[in-house]
């Protein structure tokens, strides 16, 4: 099974601990989402995933189609980093070719892999082309395509819808489900949450270095996922009781007539139905479990203790 | 591991071979030099000195052997013989530069009145040497000095020159050869400093760091980006010399071959070489401190300038190749690949001087390239900012791989 198993890793910079007792594991076949605030630690985790940084304590175990390795497999990870570009005066199909060879890939192999890739994502005309000629998200896809074509194991991808149009995301979304299809590991680091939600088997939410949250979707929001209610009525002072009953969190005032509800922890949809009086002039309500977007947001706020 | 350094190497010098701006400035650069080169000799051909003249009333006849030991071409003397005319104005119509009478007064007064129209400095200068020549041997005629004895007393000392040993003097050719190679060096370490600097800078400004030490350590892309730039800048200077040799042979009275023969280009290539590495290791990590070429500042500015600190000491080494300044100069590592190779034209450096310096460079280069790994490694991995100088020190405490 491919992937990559980190164990409490640590690293300060100077004084400052930004990565502090970090494990997760990604595993073949899956998507992981790695999330968190912007300066939680991520980049760092992911830096010293790729061997770019040192880890000052801690393990990062990498499992490819040649078992447990020692030291980084450089060759078998693909890694399209947030900070990215291309040589800009190069031509594409020679930076995808350069950068392949650097994962030793012959040229010749990498020249016929591109070439399927650029067809795939409608950039065949451009093999040829400087890279200062592609649009932003031509450019994103050509990236892309430089951190698989060397048929990596395990797949990092930091920010890789940011700029795409919604056509080439479900493109990319494809395209990733069937590498995972494939036995893939990917780590996905991403702040769209709706697309995280849609994609990923699990989650690794991490805050101020530290791990937050690590497991399945179902398991965030078991956790952290309170519920919201969304309520209109036609008299509007009518709700005030409602409001300030233990079941309910917090509200928002979105016009005269409706309020945005948001449960306290523990409290499910029943509980809180039994609190609403039978005759409040209610026109519609619905309850729904929090996004994954308003569960980050509340642990980034500080909504949460962390662990 | 060499494997990848190479083929960041390749690219390195891939890229740059189909850069247009790279294949002008192997193209320009000899028609500049050239250019710069050409244009004062060609000023002065065309620049034809001006010729002055003098009117002489000669009344002692000694104007012809004046004439005749004239050393230069724009001095002439022409006899005024016509009495009645006035002197003066046969000057201010003919455009003479001056008049000066030759009368019997002058064997006794040792004083010639040069009446001129404009100075002439250095015609003055032979006219009153010619003149004095002249004086002397009339005055010793008449201490009773006869010709022969005259000879004697006023032959000048010949000196002639024999080397105590065959190598202690260097041949001005090699002097020559290493002086141009001297240049070369310099040449190498500034240009392809500036195009390592830009590399780095380059490969930040295009978001390609991160990609690139994903798949290699930071050493070998920093390894490959030094070596390339020192094939870059070989492909060039190979390229000039290929193109120039010829003309110089044809041009040039100079034996270059045999001149190339008699140097010791060993010990050139060994300070050229580990000083391109001392030099460029410097460049290449300052190039990853910065955000920008405009946002560089004081302290990237400073690493320009220390292979500069060699030029202060280029005056005590050519006047005293010997002394102590010259010494140290020639051991010190930052300024020995220039001084030493400089010395070694001028002098003979005792054998233990040139290996002591080579190895204090080699270990110095060692060193710098380890230390300047470290601030390669982050600084190509910040973006948006130019880092300071407090900050990369703090650098150099980081942890390495």
């Amino acid at each position: 099974m491919y992937g990559l198993e980190v164990n409490s890793v640590c690293k300060s910079f100077g004084t400052k601990r930004v990565v502090d007792k970090v494990s997760f594991r990604a595993a073949g076949g899956e998507i992981l989402g790695f999330l968190g605030p912007n300066g939680a630690g991520k980049t760092t985790t992911i830096r010293m995933i790729m061997g770019i940084i040192a880890a000052d304590k801690g393990e990062i175990e990498y499992f490819t189609d040649k078992g447990k390795q020692n030291g980084i497999p450089s060759e078998s990870i693909g890694y399209l980093p947030e900070e990215r570009g291309l040589y800009k005066e190069a031509r594409v199909m020679k930076v995808l070719q350069f950068l392949a060879g650097l994962k030793n890939v012959p040229r010749s192999v990498a020249r016929e892999r591109a070439l399927k890739w650029l067809d795939k994502f409608d950039l065949a005309d451009y093999a040829n082309a400087k890279v200062e000629e592609l649009s932003k998200g031509m450019l994103q896809k050509v990236q892309f395509i430089a951190s698989v074509l060397h048929r990596p194991k395990i797949i990092i991808l930091d920010e890789p819808f940011s700029g795409l149009d919604p056509v080439s995301q479900d493109l990319f979304k494809a395209e990733l489900r069937k590498l995972a299809g494939e036995g893939v590991a990917l780590l996905l680091s991403s702040h769209q949450m709706n697309i995280l939600e849609e994609l990923c088997d699990k989650i690794f939410l991490i805050h101020q270095g530290k791990e937050v949250f690590n497991g399945t979707l179902e398991e965030i929001k078991e956790k952290y996922g309170n519920y919201r209610v969304n309520l209109t009525l036609n008299r509007p002072d009518e709700v005030e009781p409602l409001l300030t009953r233990s079941v309910v969190r917090e509200y928002q005032k979105i016009n005269d007539t409706r309020y945005l509800l948001s449960l306290n922890d523990g409290v499910f949809p029943g509980e809180f139905l039994s609190n609403i009086d039978r005759n409040m002039p209610l026109r519609e309500l619905s309850i729904s479990r929090c996004s994954l977007h308003d569960i980050f947001v509340r642990i980034a706020l500080g909504g949460v203790d962390d662990e | 591991m060499m494997n990848k350094a190479w083929k960041i190497i390749q690219w390195e010098v891939m890229r740059n071979l189909r850069n247009k701006q790279f294949i002008i400035g192997l193209l320009i650069t000899p028609l500049i030099i050239l250019l710069f080169a050409g244009v004062p000799t060609l000023l002065q051909i065309l620049d034809k000195p001006v010729i002055h003249k003098y009117l002489v009333a000669d009344e002692i006849g000694i104007l012809d052997s004046l004439i005749e030991n004239i050393p230069v071409d724009n001095l002439i003397l022409e006899g005024f013989g016509n009495e009645e005319e006035d002197i003066e104005a046969e000057v201010d119509a003919r455009g003479y530069t001056g008049y000066l009478l030759l009368d019997s007064d002058f064997q006794s007064s040792g004083m010639i009145e040069i009446h001129y129209s404009e100075r002439n400095l250095i015609g003055e200068r032979i006219l009153q040497s010619l003149l004095t020549g002249y004086l002397q041997q009339q005055r010793m005629q008449e201490s009773g000095v006869d010709a022969d004895q005259l000879d004697y007393l006023t032959a000048s000392v010949e000196l002639r020159m024999t080397p105590l040993e065959e190598a202690v003097v260097p041949e001005t050719k090699e002097i020559i050869v290493s002086a141009v190679f001297l240049g070369l060096i310099f040449y190498l370490i500034f240009a392809s400093g500036s195009m390592l600097m830009q590399s780095s800078l380059q490969e930040k400004r295009d978001r390609m760091a991160e990609i690139m030490l994903s798949s290699v350590r930071a050493s070998q892309l920093m390894s490959g980006k030094i070596i390339g730039q020192f094939l870059l800048g070989m492909i060039q200077l190979v390229f000039w010399i290929v193109i120039s040799v010829p003309a110089l042979i044809y041009f040039l009275d100079f034996p270059i071959i045999q001149a190339l023969a008699e140097t010791n280009l060993l010990i050139i290539g060994l300070f050229g070489l580990f000083g391109y590495l001392l030099f460029s290791s410097m460049f290449v990590s300052m190039g990853a401190t910065m955000e920008d070429l405009q946002s560089a500042g004081n302290s990237q500015g400073m690493v320009m300038i220390i292979p500069l600190i060699s030029v202060l000491f280029l005056t005590p080494v050519i006047t005293n190749p010997n002394g102590i300044i010259s010494r140290f100069a020639s051991i010190f590592p930052i300024t020995s690949p220039f001084i030493m190779v400089l010395r070694n034209a001028l002098t003979r450096v005792p054998t233990w001087e040139i290996a002591l310096s080579i190895v204090l460079l080699v270990l110095s280069a060692l060193f710098i390239i380890r230390l300047t790994g470290k601030i390669f490694r982050t600084g190509m991995l910040m973006y948006g900012k130019t880092a300071t100088i407090g900050e990369i020190f703090r650098w150099l405490n980081y942890r390495e791989e």
